[in-house]
């Protein structure tokens, strides 16, 4: 057995308990049946615990030659959801294994670090080429639509994120992931269209000074302009509850009594714990049952109501703590697939971990997504727990040498 | 661009997530420090209902003591706006339920700071099978929820509607006028009578509860971060009216027709009734007002909302002859043995010839006689005699053309004519100068009410001395301290005890006299003094008037009857007085009367 990377496993662990406490002190008055989830959350995460070990006692270049392979089973996962899916709550997210279920999501994020790790440690050549991006993005266009359609436009988002995130990591220029990206910020700009010019302009001087290839300037300037005018007539094209939803989702105050409610409780659980919180089981607008999802996607406002900005920091250094770590992790690897995978793995708790508080302070749209480890359930339990076990894989492999 | 080195490359991660967590601590920053005291009164007011609690409004009381307004126990309805999605729908589904009008959600929460989770009125006073339709529907009603509450219950058949008044919601205007009063939205309010007037008294306090809710509706049980307020109840009154003789005073108009009878204690000047038929129902008012019958009384043509006591304005007719005798008598234009020109049932004067109620003329009469059998050609004559000035000199020194200042709202002055008036209403010097000759008898363009002339005649009675007319004997608070009301002196009559004598003397012949006109008041047990009035108006028929008081020599009540488009006062007015009267001194008159019309007989001696 080898030595535990502590700066990696000890946040983990008291992110864990401290979410359990949450969760106890968020369901207390519920039914009972309720009450009892921050038990099967402690037996969560002792199963955590044993995937963790798992994951980081595989040698690693088990890892690499799998990659491909784990990519196609999780493909097979997300289909066959598709057909052997049960449902709740209106989305098919979970995959019933006997009397237990799993979300084919999960460890399709991992699938794809995986596979995209081992496919741009493999891009030798000293000049980074656009093509090899384009290849990253298609392989996760798959697994992406699969998950939408579950629907989870959460977990959809995780996994395109960490494409960006890796082709950082991979050697791509800042400026050719922000040029690459570029369509999807004119996509947005395009609804005022003086936004969309200025935009458009500051697109070609960043490309005059950038001088990428010529294919690739003129790949962005054709997507870009492509986004910019197809958009408003798809736009007017669209109905009006589509437009409703799109709207809401982007500005959820629109909508006070639908999906701006969960924002407004959750900006009102944080404000009103103020420094230091109304206290253990002080909190009214959890206890009352204000804030919905409150033991899962809105655990943090639990922390904000009942600890306060103190309870806030502490949880939020704990995490830095371990994105950090991961990064230093990268960064001494002992090969670029350990690295990558590193970096892959961190990118997606850093993503989650942003966007769910960002979400929880009114700073994001409500997109669903379980801040890890804290969060009740067993997917998003698993999940963070695996991710802490490659990165501290790669943490010994570095401390070995 | 050149490859950055793994170095640079965790560098500008660990600077990238390192700025967005300083973002991420810069908006817990905001939330939690600087937004702190809003959200927390946010979080207060989801969690907190705060159940306002009405203040039991202080009761009504006459002046014997009878309870009549009370409270009693009702049902209203309130919706909690956070628990209803679509309030539109949810109001239409509702009214069709419980088949009764709503408001629309936009006109109930307009104006409205709460927090949608604080309970909103939406109908008071609703009937207990509403509530009993409202129970079986409520799993498919979220957020409607009821309460019970107090509401006003005032005498049956609308008897003193126009004196009691009523109470209802206060309206918006009324709000932004009063709000400084402590009036808030939703609050009720007199809105008429008495419940207006005093509303500062009856109202009391209104306290409040506060609840622990949670986001289902449940209630927890009183929130204990804060003190609840007890509600102050308002303070009782003991009015100055007499309900007996008030309820037999309405069913004696009432069967007559439309009009007023206003009774007043000649000491005091307390009203002992108020009288205004048609009349309406108060206890329409407190809960759910349908808007037919709302419309059905505002459009009415009887006008059942006006109290024609003290907003009907008519003209006086022969009862006036009484002023016009007195400022004669005052004046020294005429003495007890001044004849005029003999009545033969009308009299030229300019190119018109003025007709007096008997075709077949009085003959030639003396001032006494002329006021006994109200003879109108005597009067023409004596107006003349007086002219139009001094005339209305002596009317406004009696108040008439002002308001006498009685407790309660929306009260009118009438006009008494003047040179001025004339000259403003037809230009100067544009009017005949025989105006005054109809204006003596109480015709033409002068306009009185009710009330002036009660409290007219209750200053004949008391010897001069013209008393404000109040309608609160005793103000009791909560805390128990009692305190009563005064009389107050507005003015005394411009008349000298002599010609007040002369005038009483008149008054008693003109009911007691032979061919008195006001015979149909007398009574048996006390000698009336009265005067009757047959005012023609443009309208219709005459209105018939008969004010009076009793007994004559020691005065205990004055009344001012008229009956609408009704005849003569003689036979239609003055029969009402003496049920008044009879009713009021029931038996507990101590004076022998035959000893005081011989008494003031005997002084007939000008």
């Amino acid at each position: 057995m080898r030595r535990i990377d502590l700066y990696l496993f000890l946040p983990a662990f008291l992110l864990s308990l401290i979410g359990i406490v949450l969760i106890f002190s968020a369901l207390r008055d519920s039914s009972d049946q309720e009450t009892a989830s921050y038990l099967r959350q402690l037996v969560w995460l002792a199963v955590g615990l044993l995937v963790f070990m798992a994951v980081s006692a595989i040698a690693p270049r088990i890892y690499e030659s799998l990659s491909i392979l784990s990519y196609l089973v999780a493909l097979l996962l997300l289909a066959s959801l598709l057909f052997f899916g049960a449902s709740r709550l209106g989305a098919t997210r979970w995959l019933p294994i006997g009397p237990l279920s799993f979300q084919p999501s999960e460890f399709a994020k991992v699938a794809v670090i995986l596979l995209l790790a081992h496919y741009l440690a493999n891009r030798k050549r000293p000049q980074f080429r656009v093509r090899w991006a384009l290849f990253c993005f298609s392989i996760v266009l798959l697994p992406a639509l699969l998950i939408l359609r579950q629907p989870d436009l959460g977990s959809s988002l995780v996994v395109v994120a960490v494409v960006p995130g890796m082709l950082f990591w991979g050697g791509m220029p800042i400026t050719h992931i922000a040029l690459l990206l570029s369509p999807v910020v004119s996509l947005l700009a395009a609804f005022h269209w003086l936004t969309w010019a200025i935009f458009m302009l500051v697109i070609i001087v960043t490309l005059l000074v950038v001088r990428p290839t010529l294919r690739f300037a003129l790949w962005v300037l054709v997507t870009n302009l492509a986004a910019g005018i197809f958009t408003p007539l798809v736009w007017q094209r669209l109905h009006d509850y589509q437009k409703m939803r799109i709207l809401t989702f982007l500005n959820p105050a629109r909508d006070p009594q639908g999906a701006g409610y969960q924002m407004i409780q959750s900006k009102i659980a944080i404000g009103s714990g103020g420094l230091l919180g109304k206290g253990f089981l002080q909190g009214t607008q959890s206890k009352l049952a204000y804030l919905p999802a409150r033991h899962t996607d809105f655990i943090f406002s639990v922390l904000g109501e009942e600890f306060g900005l103190l309870g806030c920091l502490v949880v939020l250094i704990l995490f830095s703590v371990i994105i950090l770590r991961g990064v230093q992790v990268a960064r001494k690897a002992r090969n670029r697939f350990l690295s990558l995978t590193a970096f892959g793995a961190t990118t997606i708790l850093a993503f989650q971990v942003l966007v769910n508080i960002g979400v929880t302070m009114g700073l994001a749209p409500v997109t669903g997504l379980p801040l890890p480890f804290m969060s009740y359930g067993g997917s998003s339990m698993l999940l963070s727990w695996s991710l802490i076990g490659l990165l501290s894989l790669v943490s010994y492999t570095w401390q070995e040498y | 661009m050149a490859f950055y080195s793994k170095e640079e490359r965790s560098k500008i991660a660990v600077g990238f997530f390192s700025l967005l967590v300083a973002a991420v601590i810069m908006r817990l920053f905001y939330l939690q420090v600087i937004s702190h005291a809003a959200y927390t009164q946010v979080a207060e007011e989801n969690y907190i209902r705060v159940v306002p609690r009405e203040a039991p409004r202080g009761l009504l009381y006459d002046r014997n003591g009878k309870l009549l307004v009370s409270n009693r126990p009702s049902y209203s309805i309130y919706f909690i706006p956070y628990q209803i999605r679509n309030p539109e729908e949810a109001f239409r589904d509702l009214s069709l339920r419980l088949s009764l009008p709503l408001a629309t959600p936009s006109q109930l929460l307009r104006g409205r700071s709460k927090s949608k989770y604080q309970p909103i009125r939406l109908l008071r006073d609703v009937h207990f099978k509403t509530i009993c339709v409202l129970e079986e529907n409520s799993l498919d009603l979220p957020g409607i929820i009821y309460q019970v509450e107090r509401a006003r219950k005032y005498p049956p058949r609308g008897r003193g509607s126009h004196l009691l008044g009523y109470v209802a919601e206060i309206s918006e205007a009324e709000l932004t006028r009063f709000s400084r009063l402590g009036y808030r939205s939703g609050d009720l309010m007199g809105k008429k009578g008495v419940e207006r007037q005093y509303d500062y008294l009856l109202r009391g306090q209104p306290g409040v509860s506060y609840l622990k809710v949670t986001a289902q509706g449940r209630i927890l049980g009183p929130a204990g971060s804060r003190e609840p307020v007890f509600p102050k109840p308002g303070a009782d009154i003991k009015l100055t009216v007499d309900w007996e003789l008030q309820s037999v005073a309405e069913s004696l108009i009432a069967s007559r027709g439309s009009g007023a009878a206003v009774a007043v204690d000649p000491k005091s000047g307390e009203i002992l009734a108020l009288v205004s038929q048609p009349n309406f129902d108060p206890n329409l008012f407190t809960g759910v007002l349908l808007d037919t019958v709302w419309q059905r009384l505002a459009s009415d043509s009887l006008h059942p909302l006006l109290n024609r006591c003290l907003q009907g304005t008519y003209p006086p007719g022969s009862t006036f002859k009484i002023l016009t005798a007195a400022a004669g008598l005052e004046s020294g234009r005429v003495t007890t043995r001044t004849l005029f020109r003999t009545c033969r049932g009308g009299l030229a004067f300019g190119n018109r010839v003025f007709k007096c109620w008997r075709p077949q003329g009085h003959g030639q009469l003396t001032l006494m006689d002329a006021i006994a059998q109200s003879c109108d050609i005597y009067f023409y004559q004596l107006g003349e005699e007086i002219g139009l000035d001094l005339w209305s000199g002596y009317a406004r020194r009696c108040l008439f053309g002002q308001l006498t200042g009685i407790d309660l709202p929306s009260e009118l002055s009438g006009i008494i004519p003047s040179r001025a008036y004339f000259d403003e209403e037809y230009g100067e010097g544009k009017w005949p100068s025989t105006l005054i000759v109809n204006l003596a008898i109480g015709q033409g363009e002068i306009l009185v009410t009710p009330l002036q002339m009660a409290v007219f005649f209750a200053a004949i009675a008391n010897g001069g001395e013209i008393l404000k007319p109040h309608l609160i004997r005793e103000i009791k608070y909560p805390d128990g301290r009692l305190v009563g009301a005064q009389a107050e002196l507005l003015g005394r009559l411009p008349f000298s005890p002599n010609t007040l004598n002369l005038i009483k003397a008149a008054l008693v012949k003109a009911v007691n006299g032979e061919r008195g006109t006001g015979r149909a008041a007398i009574l048996a047990s006390a000698t009336v003094a009265g005067k009757t009035g047959t005012a023609q108006n443009p309208h219709g028929e005459d209105h018939a008037w008969f004010c009076c008081f009793a007994p004559a020599e020691d005065p205990r009540i004055a009344i001012a009857i008229v009956v609408e488009n009704a005849g003569h006062g003689g036979s239609v007015a003055a029969p009402v007085a003496r049920e008044m009267m009879a009713t009021y001194f029931g038996g507990r008159l101590p004076l022998p009367a035959q000893e005081g019309v011989l008494m003031i007989e005997g002084e007939n001696f000008w």
